[in-house]
């Protein structure tokens, strides 16, 4: 027993030693919510719907998004314009079931929904924690500027007339068979 | 027939078997596109490459395309071989090089086979980097919507539409691998199948127009086995809902019935269910109340009226309805009707009891198999289904005769076509009759003797002749005469009839004899003073709806449940909405007798009750005890057990029921100048409850008076001249459109015209010009 009271003193100094050389060090807990810490980009808060180089939605109610989530929090219900353009008539999360694990961003194929380093989503009841389009419709490309879907995709919008996609030819005239 | 081996397991073979069709009746996968089950081989799109085990060891196994490659006893196949894999993949890197990047936006998503095909044998990555071809695409009417750049050329569509469904309006054009599949110039799709194409094609060109206006995906939409309400055939679907709302119907095998099609019909017809005028809340004098209320209000008026009360069923409610409500009527002492027209109730009565005492009309793959056919009226318009299995039968050389008096689709197949007045069908049947008995091969010089004889000929020659009436344009004895006809056929002859409703069969089993003549008499002269009428329209029937009207003002309390908005159900002083057939499980017989059951696919925000409940919370309001529809219906059908929802069905056994009246067939009555005999111009689109649905309604043909052009100039009548028609219930000014399809003296008309003049099919009619 008494072989052993040295050993413990010197861890005892030890870990006393330690405790007194990091009051001296720079501080890393910051006093939130009065001071708040720039979080990475990557970051999984708070779900956005983003706009495409053009300021249109880029959304076009694939229901992807909400066929991937595991929480099943994501509800939309797609319709379109009559120049062909679809988007989410209604489009809703649930934010209290959603558990941020970013697949919906990762199935989207229109880069449309994202995460945002934004995690302050304090409410005092479930239902205010359910958003709608409005509330999840930015003005802004988010992470992924410059990518328009519909630049792609072999369908006509506004602007863009068959053949007219960045990787397209001209359509074929089939009402003639000259080659 | 024999056993191959595939990839170690022993599948078993019939005769004329490909490798693919004994694979896949075997549950054993082989990737595909082009083949399909009704339309066979092509071997268009080479995805669906195996390898093939050299008997000789010395040689080198070959790989071949499973659906060109008749099955052999013996073979050794492999699917998994890497040769045949390497084909799939690089089948599948080809198809993707010009395919567009339109999943997304891409309703065939989620059930594309393309999609699937690619993740189970295509490369994942696509490494051509070049420019893709591009197709413009075109308008194709409300129904289908075209996408032509995701084709990947397999034919099926133009292997449905042009080689099964014998339509002429869609297509392949242009060459190389540029082929284009679409109409020659944009319109409307005219066949009444073209709906089916978009099952059909594996990709995403063709979708549903009206699905795309309300767009789910697939693994969203509830859905459960339900069966067509639309007409008698009772073709099986599979409706898809989501939120409270219905948004498409989709074709459900069924192996003796519809297969793998359905008509339009049958396809864009739901869309009554989401009409904006669709009743939702109960209503008593037009002022909405609740379910509860409604109710309340009803049976106070029942209980005043007691035996004064009557109850109209209907052939397009479910059996379990109309058993109950009879069974209501019978606890009151009251009277029990179906039908909203005599004529409509004789002809489905005799049509029903032809039909028992011939042994049962033949399924649809039966009339498939026909080599010599008769039809009387227009078999299209009134069960299209049945249409398109007589369409088979041509296709394999059957004789098809036509005995009508106004346009008919099917007379573009028709061997011979006997196009006589309404008055003049029953003689012609008659004359048949006796031409089938004797056989005999009168020279006779008159053109329709010689084409009576020719049709003799077929019937009497053929070894599966079939025999199709449409009995809503026929009258009893009529029906009758076709039968008879049946009978001196042999039993090798089959019968059968397209019946006014999905439910026409079964409501005729429970109807009593002269019910409907003896309801309105009873009805006028005061007897009756609380009329409940189910899922009916009689103050909209063509022929009696002025007198329904007028009957209706005698009533002290009229009350209506349905799930549209008829003309009976805005002068209703009691409605009691219910659902939408497919918000509710019942039971449907079909022409053949075979009783199918259908379930609930989804519930409304609000649900609705189903008839068979609003009677029998009925029945509790006034205390009555009332058993549930199962306990009614086995009292009614000997052993009768509710046929199960997705299963094939069965037959009712039911007492055979009596020809009603034994009327001689009439002579055509005298022709007064000026008067013409009224024939039904119906069109594919033309039910009740689809006359609901907008997308459709839009391809309905404008109302005209259609005349022949010997008629015409015997008038001295133009084209699209205005002519005043003058019935017993109104005039109509309409413009004449000169057609070859309706016989002398005879105008065909529209349903609505029909109803806004006061005629029936076979009535007579003035014409007046307006110069
Ligand atoms: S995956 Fe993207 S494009 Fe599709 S519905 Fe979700 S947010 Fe819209
Ligand atoms: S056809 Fe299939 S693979 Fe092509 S875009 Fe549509 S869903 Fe995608
Ligand atoms: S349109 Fe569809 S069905 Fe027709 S060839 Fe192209 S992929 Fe096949
Ligand atoms: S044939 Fe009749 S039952 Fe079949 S889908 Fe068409 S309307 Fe419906
Ligand atoms: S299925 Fe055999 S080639 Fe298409």
């Amino acid at each position: 027993m008494n072989k052993q009271i040295p050993t413990l003193l010197i861890r005892l100094w030890r870990s006393l030693w330690a405790t007194l050389r990091h009051a001296w060090v720079k501080r890393e807990t910051v006093p939130y919510p009065e001071i708040k810490r720039s979080l990475p980009g990557r970051w999984r808060g708070r779900i956005v719907l983003t706009r495409d180089p053009d300021g249109e939605e880029r959304c076009v109610a694939c229901y992807l998004c909400s066929a991937v989530c595991p929480v099943d929090c994501i509800h939309l219900q797609a319709a379109q314009l009559d120049n062909g353009r679809r988007y989410p008539e209604t489009f809703r999360i649930d934010f209290s079931r959603c558990i941020f694990c970013g697949f919906c961003e990762e199935a989207c194929p229109t880069l449309a929904i994202q995460l945002t380093p934004d995690f302050e989503m304090c409410e005092q009841s479930h239902g205010e924690l359910v958003y709608e389009k409005k509330q999840l419709l930015i003005e802004d490309q988010g992470k992924h500027p410059g990518y328009n879907f519909y630049r792609h995709a072999g369908i006509a919008i506004p602007g863009k007339a068959i053949g007219g996609g960045v990787s397209d030819t001209p359509p074929v005239d089939h009402d003639t068979n000259l080659p | 027939m024999g056993t191959m081996h595939i990839d170690g397991h022993e599948i078993p073979f019939q005769e004329n078997d490909n490798i693919l069709k004994a694979a896949l009746a075997a549950n054993i996968e082989i990737p595909y596109f082009c083949y399909h089950a009704a339309l066979g081989s092509l071997g268009a799109c080479r995805l669906c490459a195996v390898e093939i085990a050299p008997e000789d060891p010395n040689k080198k196994p070959r790989v071949v395309m499973s659906c060109l490659e008749p099955a052999k006893d013996g073979i050794n196949v492999s699917v998994s071989a890497a040769a045949a894999r390497q084909v799939r993949q690089t089948v599948i890197e080809f198809l993707m090089v010009n395919h567009p990047h339109d999943c997304p936006v891409c309703d065939e998503g989620g059930e594309c086979r393309l999609q699937d095909m690619t993740v189970a044998c295509g490369p994942p990555y696509r490494r051509y980097r070049g420019r893709k071809r591009t197709f413009t695409n075109q308008y194709l009417g409300p129904l289908v919507h075209h996408e032509m750049n995701r084709c990947i050329t397999c034919y099926r569509c133009t292997r449905f539409y042009q080689d099964y469904a014998l339509g002429d309006d869609l297509g392949a054009m242009r060459l190389r691998n540029e082929v284009y599949f679409g109409r020659f110039q944009e319109g409307p799709l005219t066949s009444p199948f073209a709906g089916n194409v978009i099952e059909v094609c594996p990709t995403g060109v063709f979708t549903d127009a009206v699905f795309r206006q309300h767009f789910a995906r697939v693994w969203d939409l509830e859905t459960a086995p339900s069966i067509c309400p639309h007409c008698s055939v009772g073709c099986n679907t599979l409706p898809g809902a989501r939120d409270g709302t219905l948004r498409r119907v989709c074709n459900r095998f069924h192996p003796e019935i519809n297969r793998w099609f359905i008509c339009d019909r049958g396809r864009y017809g739901h869309q009554y269910s989401e009409h904006p005028d669709r009743p939702l809340t109960a209503q008593v004098s037009g002022v909405k109340v609740s379910y509860r209320e409604a109710l309340a209000a009803a049976a106070e008026q029942i209980k005043a009226a007691r035996d004064r009360t009557g109850g109209l069923g209907s052939t397009r409610e479910d059996l379990e309805s109309n058993a109950i409500l009879q069974t209501l009527l019978n606890k009151l002492s009251g009277r029990f009707a179906t039908f909203s027209d005599p004529q409509l109730e004789t002809a489905t009565t005799a049509a029903v009891a032809a039909l028992q005492s011939s042994g049962g009309a033949p399924s649809l793959s039966e009339i498939e198999q026909a080599d010599a056919a008769l039809v009387v009226g227009d078999l299209t318009t009134h069960a299209p289904m049945m249409d398109l299995a007589l369409r088979q039968a041509y296709r394999t050389g059957a004789k098809l005769a036509i005995l009508h008096s106004g346009p008919s689709l099917l007379t573009r197949f028709a061997a011979t076509t006997l196009t006589v007045a309404p008055h003049e069908i029953g003689a012609h049947l008659l004359h048949l009759n006796e031409q089938a008995a004797t056989a005999s091969t009168t020279s006779n010089k008159h053109e329709n003797e010689k084409k009576l004889a020719d049709i003799a000929t077929y019937l009497t020659t053929a070894q599966r002749p079939i025999l199709i009436g449409v009995s809503e344009t026929m009258a009893a004895p009529e029906i009758t005469a076709l039968a008879q006809l049946a009978n001196a056929l042999g039993s090798r002859a089959r019968l059968a009839y397209a019946l006014p409703g999905a439910n026409a069969y079964g409501t005729a089993l429970l109807t009593p004899t002269n019910s409907t003549t003896a309801m309105l008499e009873a009805i006028e002269s005061g007897q009756i003073q609380t009329l409940i009428v189910m899922g009916n329209d009689p103050l909209g029937d063509t022929r009696l709806g002025a007198r329904w009207r007028e009957a209706r003002q005698c009533l002290s309390t009229f009350i209506v449940s349905d799930c549209v908005a008829t003309a009976t159900a805005e002068a209703a002083d009691i409605l009691l909405p219910v659902a939408a057939w497919t918000e509710r499980g019942g039971t449907f017989v079909n022409y053949e007798g075979r009783a199918q059951g259908f379930a609930p696919v989804f519930q409304r925000a609000e649900p609705l009750p189903n008839t068979a409940e609003v009677l029998a919370d009925l029945a509790h309001c006034l205390e009555l005890a009332l058993p549930d529809a199962a306990a009614v219906l086995s009292n009614i059908f000997p052993g009768y057990q509710a046929p199960l929802p997705g299963t094939l069905g069965s037959s009712l056994s039911a007492f055979p029921l009596t020809m009603q009246t034994e009327t001689p067939i009439g002579s055509a009555p005298l022709g007064h100048p000026g008067h013409w005999q009224v024939t039904l111009a119906s069109w594919y689109g033309d039910d009740v409850l689809a006359s609901y649905a907008p997308a459709l309604v839009e391809l309905a043909p404008p109302a005209a008076a259609l005349i022949h052009p010997t008629a015409a100039l015997k008038e001295r009548i133009e084209d699209k001249e205005q002519v005043r028609l003058r019935g017993p219930a109104g005039t109509v000014v309409l413009s004449v459109q000169l057609n070859n399809d309706v016989a002398a003296d005879t105008i065909a008309l529209a349903r609505v015209t029909l109803a806004q003049l006061g005629v029936g099919h076979g009535d007579l009619l003035e014409l007046e010009r307006i110069s």
